[in-house]
Order: C-alpha cells, then sequence, then structure tokens
C-alpha cells in the first residue's frame, strides 16, 4: 500500500515537470500585466508581462483580463516601449508601428513607473567547465536576487544580489556580494529599428557600456545588427574587490535568416570577441513553444570549437504575487556548452536581454508556428 | 483505508487523462537513438520530441571496457553508464548528445567527466506502406575516445500482426572506418587533425558491420527485442508508462544484464490551458 501511493506520487511529480516549466493557474491572470492600458476607441489593448518567455502565452491569456480580445490588437510592451501590433485572429499578424503611430501611443499612455510592480526575480546562473583530470565538473554555481526598476519609458534599473553557492572554478568568494548592477536603455526608433543600450556592471564578470542596434522585420525572414562594448573585468576576491580598466574592445556584426518554416533561424556573426579574437560564428537556432535550442560553430585564431546552447524557462514561475510585489523564477536560463570545455571562446558575457533574442521571440512565424 | 485507494485510484486516472500525449516509440537503444538494445533503428521521433535517459553497461559488454585505453583503464575494464539526450530538432532530422561514464576505479589518466559525443541521424525514406524507413547515422567526429561512434545505414519496417500487436524489423550496417582525432591532435581546434581509422584496429568493435533485430510491441507500450549488434546477440524488453517513462532491460550475449529508463517531452506543445484559449 505504501508503495503503491509513494510510486503514484513519484510518478505525479514526474509527470508534472514539463507543466511546471510553462505556466501557472489563470486564477491571478489580471495580475500577470503590468502597465495595461484599454483603449476602448482604437480597440487595442496595451501591457507589459515579464512573467513568461514565450510572448504568445501572455498574448492569449489576455483574454481572461479584457472582453472580446479576437477583435482587438494586442500592443506588447518592453521596459514600456511598445514592439509591434499583433491581432490573434483570424490569423496572428503583425503590424510594425511606425514613428507617428508610437508618438500616439506616448499621448494615450504615458509612462508612469508606479504602473510597474516590484518584481523580484529568482536567476540560477551556472558556470562549468569539464574536463579536468582531478575534478571534471568544476562549477561557479550562484542564485541571483534580481529586481528591475522601470525609470522612465525604455529605462530600466537591473539590480540585484548574488548568492554565490559554489566556487571551485576560481578564487572569487562565496556568500553574498553584490549582482550585476546596470541601467539599460531600449529604444524603438520606428517600424524596424530597435536600439539597446546598457552602462554598469554585467554578468560574466565585465563591467562598462554596450550598445547594440538590429534591424529586423518581425513578419520578414531577414534582420540584422552590430553590437559594440567597452568593457573591463571586475572580480570578488576574498573580502575586497578587484577591477581592471575598461579594455575590452568588442565589436560585431550579423545577419540572421529565418526560413519559413519550423521557426528555424540560420545566423552568421563576424567580428571582435573578447580578448581581442577576431572571428566569425555560425548559430542555427530552433525556436521550439517555451523552449530555445541552438547549435554553433566558432572560428577564432585560439580556437575554433562547436557547441549547443538552450533557453529554458526556470520552474515553477511566479512564486507569489500581489498588486505591487511578486517574486517569481526567471522566465530564462541560457546556457551555452562548447567541445573546448574551458576556453568560453565566441560568447559574449551576459547582459539581461539580447536584442536579437528579444526581437526572434516576438517574430510572426514564431508565433504562428505554436498555433 | 478506502478513501485513501480511491484517492489514490482518482489521482491515477487525473494524472493519466492530464499527461496522455501523442508520444509513442520514444524507446530506445543505449546511447538514445530509437532502436533496440545496442542497435539503433531508422524508426523517427516526432517534431520536437526529447528524449533524456541513461542506460548501464555491464563490465564485459562495456563499450569504454573494449576499447583502447588499455594501459589507462583498470585491468578488467568498467561497466558504464551513458547518458543522453536526444532531440527532433527538425522533422526526420534528429541530433542526440551522449556522455559516457564509466563506472568504478579509474587512472588518474583516463579520469573526467565522461566521453562525449554528438550524433546526427537523418531520416532519408519515411516508412510507408510497401516501403521501409531508412535513415543514416553520423557521429561527429570532434571528440576524443568516443567508444559509441556511429556510422551506420538502417532500414526499418513494421508489420502489423493485428491490432496490437506490430512487429517492427530492422537491418543496417555499421562502418568500422571513422576520423580519429587523439594522437596529437590539437582540442582547440575541431577543424584539423582528423585521421581515417579502423575501429577494429584500436576502438572496439561497437557496430562494425551488419547487424540487424526485431522487436513485437503491444499497443506500443511493451515490447520483447532481439537483436544482433554486428558481434553477439542480445535480448530484451521494454515498459513506457504514462507515455513518457520507457524503463527496458537486456540480457546481453546471455550473460549479463543491461538496463536503461528514458523521459520523453514534447518542445512543441503548449500547455492544455493556453491551447484551451486559442481563438
Amino acid at each position: 500500500m505504501k508503495r503503491y501511493s509513494l510510486i503514484s506520487i513519484l510518478t505525479f511529480l514526474i509527470g508534472l515537470l514539463p507543466k511546471l516549466a510553462c505556466g501557472q493557474g489563470v486564477g491571478q491572470t489580471g495580475l500577470n500585466y503590468e502597465n495595461l492600458t484599454v483603449d476602448t476607441v482604437a480597440n487595442t489593448v496595451l501591457y507589459e508581462q515579464r512573467l513568461y518567455r514565450n510572448p504568445l502565452i501572455g498574448m492569449l491569456e489576455l483574454g481572461a483580463v479584457v472582453s472580446r480580445p479576437a477583435t482587438r490588437d494586442l500592443i506588447p510592451l518592453h521596459q514600456g516601449v511598445p514592439i509591434a501590433r499583433y491581432r490573434l485572429s483570424p490569423s496572428l499578424n503583425v503590424t510594425p508601428l511606425s514613428l507617428s503611430e508610437r508618438q500616439a501611443i506616448k499621448q494615450l499612455a504615458p509612462f508612469r513607473p508606479t504602473r510597474y510592480k516590484l518584481d523580484f526575480r529568482l536567476q540560477p546562473e551556472l558556470i562549468a567547465r569539464f574536463g579536468f583530470k582531478s575534478n571534471p565538473f568544476e562549477t561557479k554555481t550562484n542564485l541571483l536576487l534580481q529586481t528591475q526598476l522601470m525609470l522612465w519609458r525604455g529605462m530600466a534599473l537591473n539590480i540585484g544580489a548574488t548568492f554565490a553557492l559554489i566556487n571551485d572554478l576560481d578564487n572569487e568568494r562565496t556568500g553574498v556580494r553584490p549582482g550585476p548592477v546596470f541601467l539599460n536603455q531600449f529604444l524603438a526608433l520606428d517600424r524596424q529599428n530597435f536600439l539597446s543600450l546598457s552602462l554598469g556592471a554585467f554578468h560574466n564578470n565585465q563591467y562598462g557600456l554596450n550598445a547594440q542596434y538590429r534591424w529586423a522585420d518581425l513578419s520578414g525572414p531577414w534582420s540584422f545588427g552590430v553590437e559594440g562594448s567597452l568593457t573591463g573585468f571586475y572580480f570578488f576576491p576574498a573580502r575586497s574587490y578587484y577591477y581592471e580598466r575598461p579594455n575590452q574592445l568588442m565589436l560585431f556584426a550579423d545577419v540572421a535568416y529565418r526560413l519559413p518554416v519550423h521557426a528555424l533561424t540560420l545566423k552568421l556573426q563576424a567580428g571582435q570577441y573578447l580578448d581581442q579574437q577576431r572571428g566569425v560564428r555560425f548559430d542555427l537556432i530552433r525556436q521550439f513553444t517555451n523552449v530555445e535550442i541552438g547549435f554553433f560553430v566558432t572560428k577564432l585564431p585560439v580556437s575554433s570549437t562547436l557547441g549547443f546552447n538552450f533557453a529554458i524557462p526556470v520552474p515553477p514561475g511566479r512564486v507569489v504575487q500581489g498588486r505591487h510585489t511578486r517574486l517569481r523564477t526567471s522566465e530564462e536560463f541560457r546556457w551555452e556548452y562548447n567541445y573546448n570545455g574551458s576556453a568560453n571562446v565566441g560568447a559574449p558575457y551576459r547582459l539581461g536581454t539580447r536584442l536579437d533574442a528579444l526581437l526572434r521571440q516576438y517574430h510572426r512565424d514564431y508565433l504562428r508556428s505554436q498555433l | 483505508m478506502k478513501h485513501i485507494i480511491h484517492l489514490i485510484r482518482f489521482v491515477l486516472v487525473l494524472f493519466i487523462s492530464l499527461i496522455l500525449t501523442d508520444l509513442v516509440n520514444a524507446q530506445v537503444n543505449l546511447s538514445g537513438k530509437p532502436g533496440l538494445l545496442f542497435i539503433p533503428s531508422a524508426r523517427g521521433l516526432t517534431d520536437g520530441e526529447l528524449l533524456l535517459g541513461v542506460t548501464h553497461n555491464p563490465i564485459r559488454y562495456a563499450v569504454s571496457g573494449i576499447n583502447n585505453l588499455g594501459s589507462t583503464t583498470s585491468l578488467n575494464g568498467n561497466a558504464e553508464n551513458v547518458f543522453y539526450a536526444t532531440l527532433c530538432v527538425l522533422p526526420r532530422f534528429e541530433i542526440s548528445f551522449t556522455l559516457l561514464r564509466p563506472i568504478g576505479y579509474l587512472p588518474l589518466r583516463a579520469r573526467g567527466i565522461g566521453d562525449r559525443q554528438f550524433d546526427l541521424k537523418y531520416q532519408i525514406l519515411t516508412e510507408r506502406e510497401k516501403r521501409p524507413a531508412f535513415a543514416v547515422i553520423l557521429s561527429a567526429p570532434f571528440g576524443l575516445n568516443n567508444s559509441l561512434i556511429t556510422h551506420a545505414l538502417v532500414a526499418t519496417k513494421t508489420v502489423s500482426l493485428n491490432e496490437r500487436v506490430k512487429a517492427e524489423f530492422t537491418a543496417g550496417y555499421g562502418s568500422p572506418y571513422y576520423f580519429d582525432k587523439s594522437g596529437d591532435a590539437d582540442k582547440y581546434d575541431f577543424l584539423g587533425g582528423y585521421e581515417l581509422r579502423n575501429k577494429n584496429e584500436n576502438l572496439g568493435q561497437y557496430l562494425t558491420g551488419p547487424f540487424g533485430g526485431v522487436v513485437v510491441r503491444f499497443q506500443d507500450k511493451l515490447g520483447l527485442m532481439a537483436e544482433w549488434d554486428s558481434q553477439r546477440v542480445n535480448l530484451g524488453g521494454y515498459a513506457t508508462l504514462f507515455n513518457r517513462l520507457t524503463i527496458q532491460a537486456g540480457l546481453l550475449n546471455f550473460d549479463q544484464v543491461t538496463v536503461g529508463a528514458s523521459y520523453a517531452v514534447s518542445l512543441r506543445k503548449l500547455p492544455k490551458r493556453i491551447t484551451n484559449l486559442i481563438p
């Protein structure tokens, strides 16, 4: 008897796993949204949702919040900046927003930081090196408690603390220390031009300036972008801190082509990476429903390698939320493996959301592929 | 007591109805590819299907135990666990990643996280009424000491014996040739340093030569298998629980037992509560 109940509980939990990764109950749906504006004249809903990695879940859930969702246009916001205009039926369609439409939206829904929750996010971080004979699995395992304060339209201050749990990789201290702190300004210039500027201490021990520009047609196959950054190394040894002058110049450009089927993107990138390594990187990215899986090849003077990466939502998602505060796990955990094991070549430091990854999630064909 | 039994029954029924999916036939071979015990088949996974699992190989039939390591492994070789993830990245196209970890004592220079390997499988032809499925499987040559290297061409045909029972026949050929990167090759450069070699010389004989087998499946949930893995005869069986979890066991060469378990999820499915909201 006892054994059977144990087995049923175990199998129940195993069956629950994939469900945990993708969503929660319907009960509090309205609270999942922030900065929600319903324009009944133009039949448009403006909203921001930071909970789900997959924007389609947010779009579909809006139906439980607003009336007649099928006939309305949905305009998702990122840090208060409209991405584009979406309509769910009869078939999912996207219309880019012109400069004048963007101006009109600013009039309609003035930006107020108080329309956002104090949103605490738990983000695991795993930096690993495999293959050393005596200790084949060396990691830096951290848990980050982060929050994102919206200052003005497009501007967010990312701030948090790092709980460094395990470190057998280098001599950075474990325990609690300041987490990545940086400002990010997101801008949508017109229909297809997007800009993201960051300043501060990023992930992976790099601080400095980062600028990304991207041209992206959210219903077409092509997109391209450039990214430049000037950063320096920072580090927390025991009872101290250490930093170097910003002497790392990174500059690269990429062009991406999205196949008309299977939410598959091919991306070719070339430029100068960290440690003045000049080279090329080719990515093949498949966007599944809530998960993204990619394969890549890099060719740099110091090494050429290949590997895979993935981005998954961290279960269970929302933990508790009220009108003004929320505690949840991160909507995205990104990890990359390459054959070299140690040298993290051709992979830039992590920095909140990258423009190409963000815009890829709002592409019409990706959203359509799920319906 | 009665209430508890009712409750358990209710939870089980609820659970089974919750997780019924279109995932069937997620039964795989030792390295996570659709197949029998040691041999792969040409059967394909559905788009977006992800399999995670592990196989335990006994000491006398461990694929790494019979390889070239000779002086570097312990005298009698090692039993091993093979961890794998197989993803159907695109229709007909599967990529699997395996990590082979020997169990027990290893001399320092043979230690490590284990042998990592990428395999690509493409289903050249899908199965039709009068045509078997054909697939080609190629291992990426970048790893060092990849004892599970699979360079094979394989065909699979399913025959329905009655409504519930199907027999699946597989035949294929595994090439003994592979590109070796051991030696003095620069491990930081995957583009160079390859040498064409024969598995029989030094890598062990996993899948070298003709292989074949048959699986008899009962409602895609239970099955019995018999195979010739190019070296010997293996027998086995499997059971799939809740369409997601497959447990299998086999007797290798009428001698030692192998066991394995794999778990299947579809990365393409939206949660039901969300699909209900689609206008």
